[in-house]
């Protein structure tokens, strides 16, 4: 269920401490946020800067950026994701990106991923392929790196931290046909 | 139920953000923020190109109309 806040304001600092304890799960590193109030363009928040934020336990790094808008519905403000780019690089090789990036000039508006992988498909390599993913949560990718890359989980109530973030998110976006 | 952390939160005004991504700009793809930006939104440069494209990229605020 997603959480509603009497402030645009009082939404933003909700969403934030949410995705900042999310990260906590697996890093120290700081995160950025720009924009409090309601806007057209949407907002962002970045994990390190923008920079790749090395993981503990394998040599894993991790990029976060998302873009948030903020808006008022019958139950009051609320933070909605409107984009967002997560990746996960092994040894400074992107392993797997997630992107979600449906405004601007790329034809390609809907969820997808990229796979690191040198596999060539006819004159394609695989890797600048736009596989279909659907809309993935933060709270995912930081569960695949910690259970199954092998990411050292940084305190002990991680999983609790990333059933709760799940458990926030409102229906995924209507799939269109 | 509260969870604390103690993970630093760096709240940017939109000049210190624009600020932020030439910095980034420059470092990852050897051009301003604002060249970048301009040939993004031009459509010069896919956003898809590379890890390092797609890092800056989403660090702008993107065209509010959707496709």
């Amino acid at each position: 269920m997603p959480h509603r806040s009497r402030t645009p304001a009082e939404a933003v600092e909700h969403y934030r401490g949410q995705t900042v304890r999310l990260l906590s799960c697996v890093t120290t590193a700081h995160t950025t946020v720009g924009g409090y109030h309601a806007s057209d363009l949407p907002h962002r928040l970045s994990l390190s800067d923008g920079d790749p934020a090395r993981l503990r336990g394998e040599q894993l790094t991790l990029d976060v950026t998302e873009q948030f808008r903020v808006f008022e519905d019958a139950g009051g403000w609320r933070v909605e994701i409107v984009g967002y780019l997560y990746a996960l690089e092994y040894e400074d090789r992107e392993l797997v990106a997630y992107h979600w990036h449906p405004r601007g000039e790329s034809p390609i508006t809907w969820p997808h991923l990229h796979v690191g992988a040198d596999i060539r498909v006819g004159d394609r390599w695989l890797g600048k392929i736009h596989l279909p993913s659907g809309a993935v949560g933060l709270e995912r990718i930081v569960a695949v790196a910690i259970a199954e890359l092998g990411a050292e989980p940084l305190r002990d109530d991680w999983e609790r931290l990333i059933r709760e973030a799940g458990a926030q998110k409102a229906d995924p976006p209507p799939v269109e046909r | 139920m509260a969870t604390r952390t103690d993970n630093e939160i760096r709240e940017l005004s939109p000049e210190e953000w624009d600020r932020l991504v030439d910095e980034k700009a420059r470092k990852y793809l050897g051009m301003s923020g604002a060249e970048f930006e301009r040939r993004l939104n031009a459509g010069e440069i896919d956003i898809d190109d590379s890890p390092a494209v797609t890092r800056v990229a989403m660090m702008l605020p993107l065209h509010a109309t959707p496709k």
